[in-house]
């Protein structure tokens, strides 16, 4: 019989060795930490631009091509912001509803009884998903929005004037040469919109068929032999089953969505990400304008999260 | 026996409690001798499996002690590792690496831990094939085989790295019916070629014919350690009598 | 087997259009305004493409598509590189095909199989197409057909007399690769003896790849890494990678890009901080990191702990557990979610432009500033699009190859 031999050296001890990995861990992370840290207060004390919000009391002293919040130059930086947050906000809530719609329609198409309507539905997903949304938005606004004729060529439908100039709600008039109406949105929106729509709505196309088609068979089959009618049987008996596998999937892909409208600067759309750029610029505070972009990406993040969780909650079978 | 093996397995007061404070093992005392089979069984939950996967650390444990073939399980990780290649272990889920052909399932251990030339490695774990009847599948997938050839290929895998003790948790639990015996067959085997086994199982006729101890466990704690003829036929605690007929 | 339909059940062309076109009155409806949209649409394209459209755009300016403002005198080190990529890509494809894979007992593999031909037949029309349309004059022409040429000269030998390598040769052959890798480096930012060509020089296509490739290779491991730390043991790892990997997710990649632009300045001492270009890939690099962390976790957490035990109990270590047992299972599952954070990785670089890069948008955007190519927008962007979309589907198609090729229909065992 041998007798339990002595404790074992430390650095092949069970007990002690996790700590240690996780104290070589912390200790490396701690000391690349402190060292750019320490050269980020290094280098803004020497250039005098140590942490402060004062600036953004300061007048902004430039203007933004559209904002809904009243807006000019002589208001201070944070009102310039706030405009480009609303214009973001704006943007995203839009672009969730369109491309629900439309990724909706596209995700159904792939189950249609035509062949021709199921695979324009493939390729339509397969050809927004390997071009890059950059370039969509950039072609979206160049291409498409940039090259509306203006004035008595424009677009008219009653009610409605798609001209360069915007798109015009509500009895637009031509007075002068320039489409006038109540309602007025810029092609830079509608051209990011767009672009945002459309390409979110390929992914979410995706999350409602892989949702569609985790309905078991048999679910199909017993509607048909109840006597309903496939559209019928898709919107009361598929469609709510479906959504316990949709919401989360569409959770993510609402998030790239508000992700992705930080792309506006592409199509000179004035949203946070452009402002911030503007405002980095003109005062050069660059922690400051960093923190309060990745601070409110992530808000928007977070409260997209939370409103999708609740909705998860309430489309979740109740199962005993 | 009349001259006294060696012994393999010493555990001594073998207390577990698991992180959520449930009390696993009390005070759990065995000793396996070299070359001795040993069957543990017992209701579920009453810690037989926990107590076998103490053997190789895969479970620790607070107090007590467990030696294994003369190296003391402590918090040593170069004794955890030189007691993990003495012993085999066989699972329930047989646990076969499935990215691997079966062949190279013998010989990754080996090659890898015990620093083997591959060639030697190979003829050895072809060997071990045709003594569990399955050289022919040398070059097929897991996933390929039935779940009894899946089996075979895992006691065979852990043989490979020629181990002095063999442990199976519930090794013919996840096997249909009509695969349950050409497993056991293969231990029958392997017993009577003097391997030291330790067995949790519910099969009574493997027990009665091939174990030399029973242990019943109940509640983290050795209820009975007998003879089989004397624990199936005469067992002296209560609870061991409860059980057989539960299971019988 | 279920016996073969009657012949007259089995469905004709005719009877198919029918049934999935026009299977009922509403389906035909749905098909004739579809039909008509698409003829519409097809039409229009048409004639925009042919009497519209000026393809000069692209064509006077492919060198600067291709490379940006890559000295012209040291472009023969990129066109040393694509020969030496050509001759690597076509060894390594006729090995793979000449090679039986490991243990299994298949028919010898052809030398040309029918995917191979395709593949070849499409090569080799690109190669006498593209240089045509794009006007390139003869000197460059016959490097590429030379290129081609030896590409499948190499896919070719490579097919004939791969298992006549002896084992060990055969097993260096895949190093090629990382050694290429690092050539190519060489070659395209100088050092040895070569002039030195600054980042800020390279630029179109040569950018896009290297970029893309470089924060594929490197963000790959970091992600592998993550994604064990996410599921360790170890609380301090495992909330450090958690909070990395959040962090990462909830930001916008432009303004990740803007913050290296803007703020890595401050954070390293002077001087040490990284050219506009590197600084740009880095970013790239960490922030794809996060997102392939993710995708291997899933795979992870498809993998059974009873492998982990089964690979500790026969005494393997944990490194040799994870690189033998766990990570490779893991991958498998993990590859198509890897391969898709790839993709859009290459599209994500198209965002370099906006913090004034010349990749292959900025070089666009540079080239529609020139009043030359004023409003030739269309023309520049759909051709991106589509060079995009064919190196993205040709990255899904052959993920889709490596699954079946590493999944021999196996059901994996519990």
């Amino acid at each position: 019989m041998t007798s339990r031999s002595a404790a074992p050296p430390w650095w092949r001890n069970r007990r002690y060795l996790p700590w240690l990995v996780q104290g070589v861990v912390a200790l490396a992370v701690g000391v690349v930490v402190a060292f750019l840290l320490s050269n980020l207060l290094l280098n803004l004390t020497a250039r005098g631009l140590l942490l402060s919000w004062s600036w953004l009391g300061q007048p902004a002293g430039f203007d933004l091509a559209e904002s809904i919040l009243p807006f000019d130059a002589s208001l201070p930086y944070w009102r310039a912001l706030l405009a480009g947050l609303v214009n973001t906000l704006r943007v995203v809530i839009a672009g969730l509803v369109g491309a629900t719609v439309l990724g909706t329609l596209i995700g159904t198409a792939s189950f249609s009884s035509n062949g021709l309507l199921r695979g324009l539905a493939r390729v339509y997903v397969e050809v927004i998903r390997n071009i890059p949304l950059l370039l969509q938005l950039i072609f979206w606004y160049f291409v498409v929005f940039l090259a509306l004729p203006n004035g008595t060529d424009a677009i008219q439908l009653p009610g409605l004037v798609l001209a360069k100039s915007g798109l015009f709600l509500g009895d637009p008039q031509l007075v002068n040469g320039v489409w006038q109406a109540p309602l007025r949105f810029s092609v830079e929106f509608g051209a990011l919109l767009t672009g945002l729509v459309v390409y979110t709505a390929a992914f979410n196309a995706e999350v409602v068929r892989g949702g569609i088609a985790s309905v078991p068979k048999g679910q199909w089959e017993a509607a048909s032999s109840l006597g309903f009618a496939p559209l019928v049987t898709l919107r009361r008996i598929v469609l709510p089953q479906a959504l316990r596998v949709i919401v989360p999937g569409l959770n993510s892909q609402y998030i790239s969505l508000a992700k992705n409208s930080s792309l506006a600067v592409a199509c000179g759309f004035t949203d946070l990400y452009s402002v911030s750029e503007t405002t980095l610029n003109q005062t050069g505070r660059a922690v400051e304008v960093m923190l309060i972009l990745l601070g409110s990406y992530l808000v928007i993040d977070l409260v997209i999260s939370a409103l999708m969780n609740g909705l998860n909650g309430l489309v979740q079978l109740k199962e005993r | 026996m009349t001259t006294p093996a060696a012994v393999m397995i010493e555990a001594r007061g073998v207390e577990k409690w698991y992180p959520n404070g449930f009390h696993a093992l009390r005070g759990v005392d065995l000793t396996v001798h070299q070359g001795e089979v040993v069957v543990i069984m017992g209701p579920s939950g009453s810690g037989k499996s926990t107590f076998l996967r103490t053997f190789n650390a895969l479970e620790d444990f607070q107090q007590g002690s467990i030696e294994v073939d003369g190296i003391p399980l402590s918090d040593d990780l170069r004794q955890i590792d030189a007691v993990r290649r003495e012993v085999g272990m066989v699972f329930q889920q047989f646990n076969l690496f499935p990215h691997l052909s079966v062949l190279d399932n013998l010989t990754l251990a080996p090659v890898l831990v015990r620093k083997l030339p591959k060639q030697a490695v190979q003829r050895r774990a072809l060997e071990l094939l045709d003594r569990v009847g399955i050289a022919e599948q040398a070059h097929k997938y897991p996933g390929q085989l039935s779940g009894g050839q899946q089996q075979r290929v895992a006691i065979a895998r852990s043989l490979c790295m020629e181990p002095r003790v063999m442990l199976f948790d519930e090794p013919t639990s996840a096997l249909d019916p009509e695969m349950v015996q050409e497993v056991l067959e293969v231990m029958q085997g392997l017993a009577q070629d003097g391997m030291t086994m330790v067995v949790v199982t519910h099969e009574v006729r493997f027990a009665r014919q091939v174990a030399h101890r029973v242990v019943l466990m109940d509640g983290g704690m050795v209820v009975e350690i007998a003879p089989p003829e004397q624990f199936f036929s005469n067992p002296q605690h209560e609870r061991s009598k409860q059980f057989l007929r539960q299971i019988g | 087997m279920a016996p073969a339909p009657p012949a007259t059940l089995r469905p004709g062309p005719w009877q198919w259009l029918r049934r999935e076109l026009f299977g009922s009155r509403l389906d035909g409806l749905i098909s004739i305004a579809l039909l008509g949209f698409l003829l519409a649409a097809a039409l229009g394209l048409a004639k925009w493409a042919i009497f519209q459209a000026q393809w000069t755009v692209i064509s006077a300016n492919s060198t600067l598509f291709a490379v940006g403002r890559y000295p012209l005198e040291q472009q023969w080190r990129l066109w040393l590189l694509t020969t030496l990529l050509a001759l690597a890509t076509g060894l390594s494809w006729g090995l793979l095909r000449a090679l039986p894979r490991s243990g299994s007992s298949g028919p010898p593999p052809i030398l040309w199989p029918r995917n191979d031909r395709w593949a070849a037949a499409i090569l080799v029309l690109l190669a006498l197409w593209r240089p045509l349309a794009l006007q390139l004059t003869l000197a460059i022409q016959l490097r590429w057909w030379a290129i081609t040429a030896l590409l499948l000269l190499a896919r070719w030998a490579a097919g004939r007399w791969g298992q006549a390598l002896p084992p060990l040769v055969r097993r260096l052959i895949p190093l090629i690769w990382p050694l290429l890798y690092l050539v190519g480096m060489v070659l395209i930012s100088g050092g040895l003896g070569l002039v030195q060509v600054a980042p800020s020089d390279w630029g179109g296509l040569l950018l896009t790849l290297l970029m893309a490739t470089f924060a594929i290779l490197l963000c790959f491991p970091l992600g592998v890494l993550l994604a064990l730390g996410r599921r360790s043991t170890l609380p301090l790892l495992r909330w450090g990678s958690l909070l990395y990997i959040e962090f990462i997710r909830g930001a916008p990649l432009i303004t990740l890009l803007f913050l290296g632009q803007n703020i890595l300045g401050f954070l390293l001492p002077g001087g040490l901080a990284p050219d506009r270009v590197w600084r740009a890939a880095w970013v790239l690099t960490f922030f794809a990191a996060a997102y392939v962390a993710e995708a291997v976790r899933s795979g992870l957490a498809a993998v059974p702990a009873g492998q982990l035990e089964a690979a500790r109990s026969l005494g393997l270590s944990m490194p040799f557990a994870l690189i033998h047992v766990v990570l490779p299972q893991a991958m498998r599952v993990a590859l198509p979610a890897t391969v898709g954070q790839f993709i859009t990785l290459l599209q994500d670089t198209t965002l370099l432009s906006l913090i004034g890069l010349l990749d292959l948008l900025g070089t666009a955007r540079t080239v529609m500033a020139n009043p030359a190519f004023l409003g030739r927008n269309a023309e520049v962007y759909l051709v991106l699009a589509v060079l995009f979309w064919c190196c993205c589907a040709a990255l899904g198609l052959g993920s889709r190859a490596l699954e079946t090729r590493l999944n021999p229909n196996l059901a994996p065992s519990r």
